[in-house]
């Protein structure tokens, strides 16, 4: 299948230089035959959102990013076959010739990754750079802006080697997109004994499931934190066990990262 | 199937901001038809192999860091050009309506009244005759040349403050000091303590990054942020580090009231503190340290002196109350429980602190005192031991001290100290001076004093001086000559320097600047500047911690509307002022240095000091020279471990040479200060700055705001960029369609104040009120309010009381200085009110001002300000 961009969720410290190198070369500036000139504002055809996780203190933020996943079986072609083809690298092109008025196009895309340019009555999006690579580029400009190698653009079995690998959706439609780190959730909390106004360091914490089965277990640090990363959304019950007493607290994270907040463990 | 041409040319330009003839961010700029194309990273593969520049493999535990070999430019250099073509670029020379030099001059106008446009011959002529009547009338000293930081990194080509040096041939004029604003805590207080000349703070880099991946537990970064202000002047690198951090377990605990975006990425650990209230918690640490004797005595009784009065002032001993960490608990916000394990966490690891400026920590008031007690705390744990250091993430080489590199050090760093046309940094004869956080002051009210030169590069010994303006005899200032002025946007109270640039003393304000904004239409004449990409010039790239390049820049584009650069301005002007003959006799020559620009840039190339065996040839055919690092570099003494090891032999540059919790010069000199004396300590408040939740003016204005460097801006610049101004955090879209700048609420306090995303509200105290777009977020701990400084400002009403509707907010913060001796400026964490504001009924009493020309692309446009 060619290259395949590989995203590391660990890497990205959010600064969009991907979406504005993006920018930088689509916007006001056509490459036929694969697009036309992107508005100046408006159309991210690599496109960087914030996703504020946790509560204070314990606040991340995950940068997620969408553009076209180049897909072997594109719903676009699918339903345009005559304006949208795949090259023989694996990008996916709309023709900006033969795909004037199709404006189904913005809505087939599962990854919302197709924006409709008004003026130009064009669906538009990621082309991959494929002016660039024609012209002897190794990497779109995405690639070559990221300064913290967040994104690279690489053969697919060097992929496979380091662990990447596509979305569950991207991996039954032959995604060009893989990724690595991919954030699940986090549980965390803090175990003080507030009557003697002390954090307790080493306490057993266990995060048990729904049926009981133990899913992991840890000591609070030396700051009287218990996190449990990258688990599954699920209903789980944390059980601390501190000198004086046994406590079980409700923790669910099933829709969002959870933060248990301070956890008395006075006598 | 193939495609078209992707560019014509390509030239190099450095796209950092630090200005001063020190650059960053080399970038590939493409050039097509005349217009550029794209903005891309630098391969230095194109020119150079790996080893001929020692590249190198920083290894742990199966880990590899890697300097890079590609420039690691941020998104402000690639998304620059918008700036080039920017609807708010100044198209030709302009002139206020009202300002008439032969008649009425409306000073009270200024940044009300509209322009028109005049021919460059008009300019000139208006502006020489100004300049010699002023001259003749006052005194050289009586123009005020106001030379801004940072800004565009142009060299020959007339960086920040030429219209200075050309001044200096013809009798001198008045600059602004370039103060130590990103440095005051550490310039004005730690300097006392432990020396580090001349910034206070991290003169001695070399090795730490390297010690502290090999023996370092943990990294505190206080009150800094690795991912916004190291941007414009390093690229990121900075970010790169702290991945490294990351991947091998060195713990990132992040101290500041926000989660900033290095923490927001990069954080294991984030301890949440009120503004400046880090000298509470600070306290609190070292006496656990105290009481339960986890500190290093003897290096106390070998490395410092006057430990005994910081002891007692910490044990309660001089004033009758204990630093506990119940009382810090109720300064700082930070939970007692947490204080102790911290403190105790600290005493038992290997821990380094971090800064990259532009935070909270030493920009508030009494900022001397964090900044000592950061010293204080590493004193007390044996700084310079194995994995223990202060580490910066900015302003690596700076001022050409190789030592301050973290990183492994280049061999060398070329200089262009030759073609440098830019600001004077010794403030000496015959022009004149002034403090930059005391200019309204000194246009308001003269004579006024203060105590150093304020120049960042001055020794501590400085700070002893007292200075004068004016001086006696000599007249007050009456003509401002400015260029990139953005002094209300980045300073200490805005809203008063507003007055001051309306005040009827002030006769003439000159502005040079390719963009139409802040500070710029309160001129009375201003002149259109050519942005880098217009100018030829020769440049130095060493602040990236990677290699240090140097090359030529040339021309990308032609000239935007009328505009020539600020060197060729100034030597216009010269040249227009010789017909006066006298003393402006040969003027523009004196100013060119009797060269061409393209001898400047070869006289700069010749005494570069790059070696011999490279020639002005060989720049020419590899485009760029670059130099190596230390292959040595593995074997560099790390940090303060000389002085950790035999502190007899490697004294710090203090009197006694040692960490002088005590400082006999500041008791000597100022007997009587009790804000900044001898050894450091809480301040709740002075007469000046009231400023905590416990001042009575929280009950009007409750919550301390912090005021970072601003993500999508380097200070006030690029707010017109509208690949930023589109991104979520960026901007909040009003309902007027006007794009503001967000306000961070933590949904505790949001539910109280009734407010929701998306909502304008208004931040206000009895210095002004700044406009913004409500964003309820975890980013910010309760009790605190959050918003980038730098908003480009569209005035509603302007001065003291005024409503701005940028959302500008160094308008309302502080005017006085950090303390009343050491006058650095006080522009975070302060006091503010916030409440819901109904923009549709300020449009109706302002329409005027909300009916400005304004797109959805670069917020205001010029035309705004330009009669038809």
């Amino acid at each position: 299948m060619g290259k395949v961009f590989v995203f590391n969720y660990n890497r990205c410290n959010g600064c969009r230089g991907c979406q504005v190198a993006c920018k930088d070369e689509h916007c006001d500036q056509a490459w036929p035959p694969y697009a036309e000139a992107q508005p100046i504002i408006g159309q991210f055809w690599m496109k960087v959102q914030d996703r504020e996780r946790g509560k204070v203190p314990w606040v991340k933020v995950t940068y997620e990013h969408t553009w076209c996943n180049h897909c072997e079986k594109c719903a676009l072609i699918e339903i345009a076959p005559d304006a949208v083809y795949r090259r023989d690298d694996g990008l996916v092109i709309i023709d900006p010739e033969k795909a004037k008025g199709i404006e189904g196009l913005v809505e087939a895309c599962p990854f919302n990754a197709v924006y409709w340019n008004e003026g130009l009555g064009l669906a538009q999006k990621c082309t991959g750079c494929a002016h660039l690579l024609d012209n002897g580029w190794e990497v779109p400009r995405c690639v070559d802006a990221c300064a913290t190698e967040a994104l690279r653009f690489m053969d697919a079995e060097e992929a496979k080697a380091i662990g990447a690998e596509p979305s569950e959706l991207g991996k039954a439609i032959g995604s060009k997109i893989w990724y690595l780190n991919v954030p699940k959730r986090f549980v965390v909390g803090t175990l003080v004994d507030l009557a003697e106004d002390e954090v307790v360091i080493g306490a057993k914490v266990e995060l048990l499931a729904a049926d009981g089965t133990l899913v992991a277990e840890l000591e609070t640090d030396d700051f009287g934190d218990f996190k449990f990363d990258q688990v599954d959304p699920a209903v789980y019950t944390i059980r601390l066990i501190s000198p004086n007493k046994t406590i079980e607290v409700d923790a669910d994270c099933s829709s969002e990262d959870l933060y248990v907040g301070v956890i008395d463990a006075s006598a | 199937m193939s495609s078209g041409k992707i560019a014509d040319k390509t030239v190099l330009k450095n796209l950092g901001f630090c200005g001063f003839a020190i650059n960053s961010n080399t970038s590939c700029v493409d050039v097509k038809d005349g217009r550029i194309v794209r903005i891309r990273p630098l391969h230095l593969d194109e020119s150079y192999t790996k080893e001929e520049l020692n590249y190198y493999y920083l290894e742990k535990d199966g880990h590899v860091f890697e300097p890079g070999f590609k420039t690691l430019i941020p998104p402000f250099s690639i998304a620059y050009k918008n700036r080039a073509y920017s609807g708010n670029r100044v198209p030709s020379p302009l002139i206020r309506v009202d300002w008439d030099p032969k008649g009425e001059r409306n000073p009270q106008n200024r940044g009300i009244s509209k322009y028109r446009k005049i021919s460059w011959d008009e300019a000139l002529e208006i502006i020489s005759d100004e300049i010699k009547r002023i001259h003749d009338e006052y005194g050289n000293h009586s123009i005020y040349c106001q030379a801004e930081g940072h800004g565009e990194g142009k060299v020959a080509s007339g960086a920040h403050g030429c219209p200075q040096e050309m001044l200096a041939y013809c009798g001198g004029s008045t600059i602004q000091a370039r103060q130590p604003d990103s440095w005051d805590g550490w310039y004005w207080g730690a300097k006392h303590m432990w020396g580090m000349e001349p910034l206070g703070q991290c003169t001695f880099a070399n090795g730490t990054f390297r010690d502290i991946t090999q023996n370092g537990d943990a990294v505190l970064f206080w009150g800094c942020d690795p991912e916004t202000t190291t941007w414009g002047w390093n690229g990121q690198q900075p970010s790169r580090m702290c991945f490294w951090f990351n991947e091998i377990g060195v713990k990132s605990i992040y101290v500041c009231p926000d989660v900033n975006y290095g923490a927001a990425c990069h954080a294991d650990k984030w301890i949440p503190v009120l503004p400046n209230t880090d000298a509470a918690l600070q306290l609190a640490i070292a006496y656990v340290w105290l009481t339960e004797d986890t500190y290093d005595k003897e290096y106390i009784a070998t490395h410092a002196v006057g430990f005994e009065w910081f002891e007692q002032y910490v044990l309660g001993d001089l004033d009758g109350e204990p630093k506990t960490p119940k009382w810090a608990e109720g300064k700082c916000g930070v939970p007692s429980w947490e204080i102790k394990a911290f403190a105790r966490y600290w005493a038992k690891h290997n821990v380094s602190t971090a800064h990259s400026n532009g935070g909270g920590f030493i920009r508030g008031a009494f900022a001397h005192e964090p900044a000592r007690l950061e010293v204080a705390l590493h004193g007390m744990q044996g700084i310079g031991g194995p994995g223990k250091h202060q580490i910066k993430f900015i302003e690596w080489t700076m001022l050409g001290m190789l030592s301050m590199s973290p990183l492994p050090e280049p061999v060398f760093v070329p200089s262009n100290e030759a073609a440098y046309h830019g600001w004077d940094l010794a403030g000496e004869e015959p022009n004149r001076h002034i403090i930059k956080t005391l200019i309204p002051q000194a246009i308001l009210n003269p004579p006024i004093s203060w105590y150093g030169h304020g120049i960042c590069t001055y020794p501590r010994e400085d700070q002893f001086f007292k200075f004068q303006f004016p001086r006696e005899g000599e007249e007050r200032l009456h003509m401002i000559w400015a260029d990139a002025p953005c002094w209300s946007t980045c300073w200490n109270g805005g809203n008063i320097y507003e007055e001051a640039l309306r005040h009827e003393s002030i006769e003439f304000v000159l502005v040079q600047h390719p963009w139409m904004e802040n500070d710029t239409v309160f001129a009375d004449i201003i002149l259109p500047v050519k942005t880098v990409f217009e100018c030829s010039d020769i440049t130095t790239d060493s602040l990236a911690g990677q290699f240090p390049l140097y090359y030529v820049e040339d021309v990308a584009i032609d000239p935007v509307g009328e505009a020539r650069s600020d060197a060729e301005i100034v030597a216009d002007i010269a040249g227009a002022l010789e017909r006066f003959g006298g003393k402006y006799e040969g003027l523009r020559n004196k100013f060119m240095r009797g060269m061409t620009h393209e001898e400047t840039i070869r006289k700069a190339f010749d005494e570069s000091g790059i070696p011999e065996d490279f020639t002005w040839e060989d720049l020419m055919e590899k485009k760029f020279w670059a130099g190596p690092v230390n292959p040595d570099w593995e074997n560099t003494p790390a940090g303060l471990i000389a002085f950790h090891d035999d502190p007899e032999s490697n004294k710090l540059q203090t009197p006694s040479g040692k960490i002088e919790y005590y400082s006999s010069t500041l008791a000597r000199f100022f007997p009587d200060d009790d804000v900044r004396g001898p050894y450091p300590k809480w301040i709740e408040e002075t007469e000046e700055h009231k400023e905590r939740i416990s001042s009575e003016r929280a009950k009007d204005y409750p919550f301390l705001l912090v005021t970072n460097h601003p993500r999508w801006r380097v200070h006030a610049q690029m707010d017109d960029v509208p690949w930023f101004r589109e991104i979520e955090t960026c901007k909040v879209k009003g309902p007027d369609g006007y794009m503001y700048e967000p306000i961070w609420v933590n949904p505790v306090d949001a539910e109280k104040l009734g407010l929701a995303n998306g909502d304008i509200a208004r931040l206000f105290n009895e210095r002004g009120s700044v406009l913004g777009g409500v964003r309820v977020t975890e980013r910010i701990m309760p009790g605190a309010l959050y918003q980038d400084h730098g908003a480009r400002i569209d005035s509603i009403v302007a001065g003291t009381g005024g409503l701005d509707r940028g959302g500008a907010n160094n308008l309302i913060c502080p005017n006085a200085t950090t303390s009343k001796n050491a006058a650095g400026e006080v522009t975070n964490s302060f006091l503010v009110g916030i409440e819901k504001v109904d923009v549709k009924a300020l449009a109706e009493q302002y329409p005027e001002q909300f009916g400005r020309a304004y797109d959805d692309v670069n917020g205001l446009l010029a035309k705004a300000y330009i009669e038809d």
